[in-house]
């Protein structure tokens, strides 16, 4: 297990304060946070490259914030890989192991399943300068894997690539995470590429955790606006808690008006009456009411009237802007294809929506109400 | 006529220049008498005398300068703007103020308990080479942080990260991809020094066949109006630095992979 614990790092006006890490043996982590949030600083504090105020890194229960780079055991992989230009791939890849003095024969059967796992074996001899992106990319990963580190630290890795080489890395990526099973720590801005590698995500905004859990977690579940915001959440409507039942089991919020009890497990944390919230409704579960058809009885409840303000075609799925009668209120809708088309929707049509209570989440709002 | 034409015609003008400059030395040049002047005695010692101390002086700029380079590339420290704009100071300084300012240190206590406990630099062999460093030692400096700032400081840290220590990542990484432009500044910095007279003349004086430099020499042949002489010490001079100036174009054009 790696652990950062309590790391304090000041520079200039950025300030991370008290952040804890862990990170479970041979799981891919994701620290995903916007641009300036404060990753790489922490990533350069973790592999030894910056110093910090105050903090420990703990590998296999050893404090190694104390350790120089070489002797922490953490491969580095830049966003522009640095291979080293002046040597062969095969020197940059035998590279680790020689300066751990370690043998490469003993390491042989490693160094050949990686070889031929990331299928660089006809590009020993060449220089970096002559492979295409995507074998660069390939040798900078054997690279770092071949000394066997207890932690690959990946620093946006995928940010300048073209689509389908983001693509033909990715996959790589989690295949080779499945057959080696290494400890990874990749940084990202990338809210994709995070969901697809990610077994665990930490957000980290503004140099603060603000939430870690597993992808659907963080992705369906929030816990801050924050994360809300910074996920490019849409649906965010600000309600009040009106009733909690007795037991806790159920939560009462107001929405547009009208009432909705949901599960009490569909708030981030446990709440009181008068509680100021937020409620995220997502795109994708909203469902268009087909006239004549019964609907569940579950739905009845939550059923508005209203038109069709706006559609656009997002090319994989289809953008509806839902307006209620008479009202400046809109909840977006994300259609997909097929559903559309068999609805022919077209602007200022009136139609029905109908939302299950699974679909809503509850965010509490900070203290002062206005962390919107 | 275009922009790159003109740029073109600019360049040729300079070469012209200075060629004429050169060209104009061969109308008082007689063919015969420059083995006859190039193998005297005390060409041959002026010759091995700058360039000895000028290897010397380069080797120690080179010593000092590399590490100081480095620090002002990679490293933040307090007065780093100061140190930075202090090595500029040989540029905007005049040889022989350089040379002054040396002999006048000599002249304090500090200077004139070195040279009583330890070497004598003043019309000295060590003061040549003293003359001459004080010269290079900034430029080197300055020539060395530029190779240096081309080279990512990532792949030290990718090499750091893979085990290397600091000095081996220094070394086996950075060292290599900068190598051309440590050449260039070597060989730049050697030339500029075996060329140097203001500072070493005011330092080391201009005793002959003991602190007479080439630069002196020439110096010396022209003040006793010698004409035939300074001109093929020129050209003996300006052959020895253009020679190596050459050089270092082929350096600088040797493909990345050493």
């Amino acid at each position: 297990m790696i652990e950062v614990r309590g790391l304090n790092l000041f520079l200039g006006d950025f300030r991370v304060e008290n952040l804890n890490l862990t990170l479970q043996e041979g799981v891919y982590n994701v620290l995903l946070g916007p641009t300036g949030s404060g990753k790489t600083l922490i990533l350069e504090s973790v592999i030894g490259l910056r110093n910090f105020q105050s903090g420990k890194i703990i590998i296999g229960g050893e404090e190694i914030q104390n350790f120089p780079p070489e002797r922490r055991g953490i491969s580095y992989l830049p966003q522009d890989l640095a291979l080293f230009p002046h040597l062969t791939v095969r020197e940059n890849l035998l590279y680790g192991l020689r300066a751990q003095k370690k043998s490469p024969r003993e390491n042989e059967n490693h160094l050949s399943s990686l070889i031929d796992t990331l299928k660089i074996g006809h590009l020993l001899d060449r220089y970096p300068q002559g492979l295409s992106g995507g074998e660069k990319q390939r040798v900078a990963l054997g690279r770092a894997l071949a000394p066997s580190p207890q932690l690959l630290l990946l620093d946006e890795p995928l940010a300048a690539l073209d689509p389908a080489l983001k693509n033909e890395i990715q996959q790589l990526l989690i295949s080779l995470h499945r057959s080696l099973k290494f400890t990874a720590l990749h940084v990202t801005h990338d809210l994709d590429e995070a969901y697809l590698l990610g077994d665990l995500i930490t957000v980290l905004i503004g140099g603060k955790v603000e939430q870690r859990g597993k992808r659907e977690e963080v992705f369906l579940r929030p816990q801050t606006v924050k994360v809300a915001q910074f996920l490019g959440l849409r649906n965010l409507f600000r309600e009040r808690v009106l009733k909690v039942e007795e037991e806790g089991k159920s939560i009462t919020v107001s929405f547009w008006g009208r009432e909705i009890t949901l599960p009490s497990h569909h708030a981030a944390k446990p709440l009181s009456p008068g509680d100021d919230v937020i409620l995220y409704l997502r795109p994708e579960e909203v469902m268009i009411v087909r006239e004549g058809k019964p609907i569940k009885e579950s739905l009845r409840q939550n059923i508005l009237a209203g038109v069709v303000a706006r559609i656009m075609d997002r090319g994989t799925y289809q953008w509806v802007l839902f307006q209620l009668f008479e009202q400046n209120l809109h909840l977006e809708i994300h259609l997909p294809n097929y559903v559309f088309r068999n609805f022919s929707l077209k602007e200022g049509q009136e139609i029905r929506v109908a939302m299950r209570r699974e679909s809503f989440w509850v965010i509490p709002l900070g203290e002062k109400g206005g962390e919107r | 006529m275009n922009f790159r034409k003109t740029a073109v015609y600019a360049a040729l003008a300079l070469f012209l220049f200075y060629a004429v400059l050169i060209f104009s030395l061969l109308t008082f040049f007689e063919g015969r008498s420059f083995l006859e002047v190039l193998l005297a005695p005390d060409t041959l010692f002026s010759i091995r005398l700058s360039l000895l101390a000028a290897t010397i002086a380069m080797l120690l700029a080179v010593a000092i300068g590399l590490p100081a380079a480095y620090a002002l590339s990679r490293a933040s420290f307090r007065g780093k703007k100061l140190v930075d704009t202090f090595l500029e100071l040989p540029m905007i300084m005049s040889p022989i103020a350089l040379g002054a300012a040396l002999l006048i240190f000599f002249n304090t206590p500090v200077g004139t308990t070195i040279q009583e406990k330890g070497v004598y630099f003043v019309f000295e062999f060590p003061g040549i080479v003293l003359a001459q460093f004080a010269t290079i030692a900034g430029l080197a400096t300055r020539l060395m942080k530029t190779a240096l700032d081309e080279i990512s400081p990532r792949y030290e840290a990718v090499a750091r990260s893979l085990g290397s220590s600091a000095w081996g990542a220094f070394w086996r990484i950075t060292f290599p991809l900068a190598f051309r432009g440590m050449v260039s500044a070597m060989v730049l910095c050697w030339a500029k020094a075996v060329g140097e007279f203001g500072a070493t003349v005011t330092l080391a004086g201009t005793m002959s066949f003991k602190t007479e430099t080439m630069p002196i020499a020439i110096f010396m042949a022209l003040a006793s109006a010698d004409i035939r002489k300074t001109i093929i010490l020129i050209l003996i001079l300006a052959g020895i630095g253009l020679s190596a100036l050459y050089a270092v174009r082929f350096v600088e054009k040797r493909p990345q992979i050493l």
